[in-house]
């Protein structure tokens, strides 16, 4: 059974309720689960068209193919696509909203990668390290490739909860440390199309382009109320 | 959220009108499949002396379209090393021709038309991938499509076994 996304979702939304309940903060974007239950869906739409696209598949000629997601949903377009609907639906606030909810999405991706228990592919590169583990029906013992990444995403979600109050820089910190976390683990992985380095590599170059230009904001800016909110006692 | 409730009705509008479209039809694509019993199957995979990758598939399976490329790129990638042979099962013939012309896939294919073969591995869907060491034994059999690092595993699986 694919549970993957489940544990992503589930991963993500915790993060949000711990952070509520033990920074005693609140994300500041008006009706938040209304937002993000939008957003989920609208991203989930756009990665299934995206990937019946990609399938050769004409969503306009064959309509009700939409709703078998088991033919696949391309992640990234879903993933950009709930990020288009929550920058829309907090455009007079974008770099606060996107600050607050990067380690929530960080957080998300470690329930992504560790998922890949359920689904049995947690499995990289042979190995004869200690902790590697064995493919089923062979005694040949491999990297826990998308473990590594898991623990890296959980590690990247704390660091950039460090960030998230300043403007654009949660963000940026976000995005180097996820294309980081991708980039060091590609290699341990077994893969035939080589996987998506260049997205890896972007990623890193805009967050870090993120982060330049919100250090300067910081530092130009006069000293206000920062953007997170703290609740009343 | 009376926005997001303009944009979703807006997407739904959209859908439904499409549903009223037609699809097009195909040319004449040749010759048929050659079709395949389950004995001869058997006895196909028994006797590969190369590690044997084995997809059942359908035109009319949509997984099946989303896997298609992966498996044509598998095959231009390891095709030296790693045997491919399709199946389409419960397809019509004309339609499985237009498929492996659709996505260019080139390596050995034939046709269970009466899906014996999928009923003998016990799978309940399309699509179906096996993998199989030399000699006709199965390692691994995946049900639903396949991703990128799970057809990668099992080569390397039977690579490294060889």
């Amino acid at each position: 059974m694919e549970l993957t996304l489940l544990a992503a979702a589930l991963t993500g939304a915790m993060s949000v309720w711990i952070a509520n309940r033990l920074l005693r903060t609140r994300v500041s974007v008006d009706r938040p689960t209304d937002v993000l239950v939008g957003a989920a869906a609208v991203g989930l739409l756009i990665g299934r068209l995206a990937a019946m696209i990609g399938a050769g598949v004409n969503p306009v000629m064959r309509p009700a193919d939409i709703l078998i997601v088991r033919g696949g949903v391309s992640t990234g377009f879903a993933a950009l696509g709930a990020l288009g609907v929550l920058a829309w639906t907090n455009r007079d606030r974008l770099p606060m909203a996107l600050d607050q909810l990067a380690p929530a999405a960080l957080a998300g991706l470690a329930g992504w990668h560790g998922g890949c228990v359920w689904r049995g592919a947690c499995l990289g590169t042979a190995s004869e390290l200690p902790w590697a583990i064995t493919s089923a029906g062979t005694s040949i013992t491999r990297h826990p490739v998308e473990l590594y990444a898991a623990v890296g995403f959980v590690v990247a979600a704390l660091v950039t909860a460090r960030f998230m109050d300043r403007p654009w820089t949660g963000v940026g910190v976000g995005l180097i440390l996820a294309g980081a976390v991708r980039l060091a683990t590609e290699p341990l992985r077994v893969s035939i199309t080589g996987g998506p380095v260049g997205w890896y590599v972007a990623a890193i170059v805009v967050g870090i382009g993120t982060a330049v230009v919100g250090q300067r904001l910081t530092r130009t800016r006069p000293p206000g109320p920062s953007s997170m909110e703290i609740s009343p006692p | 959220m009376t926005r997001m409730r303009r944009i979703l009705m807006l997407v739904v509008l959209v859908l439904v009108a499409a549903a009223c479209s037609e699809g097009t039809a195909t040319g004449d694509l040749g010759p048929e499949l050659a079709t395949i019993t389950v004995d001869e199957f058997e006895a196909e995979i028994g006797s590969s002396d190369r590690p044997l990758v084995v997809n059942l598939w359908a035109s009319w399976c949509i997984p099946c379209r989303s896997e298609a490329p992966l498996l044509r790129q598998a095959h231009a990638t390891f095709g030296a090393d790693v045997r491919f042979l399709g199946i389409a099962t419960e397809d019509s013939p004309r339609d499985s021709l237009a498929f492996l012309e659709e996505f260019q896939l080139t390596f050995d294919n034939r046709s269970d038309r009466p899906g014996a073969i999928r009923a003998h591995l016990g799978a309940v869907g399309l699509p179906v991938t096996i993998f199989v060491r030399p000699g006709g034994e199965i390692l691994r059999t995946h049900f639903g499509v396949i991703d990128d690092a799970t057809l990668a595993l099992g080569i390397d699986d039977l690579l490294a076994d060889g």
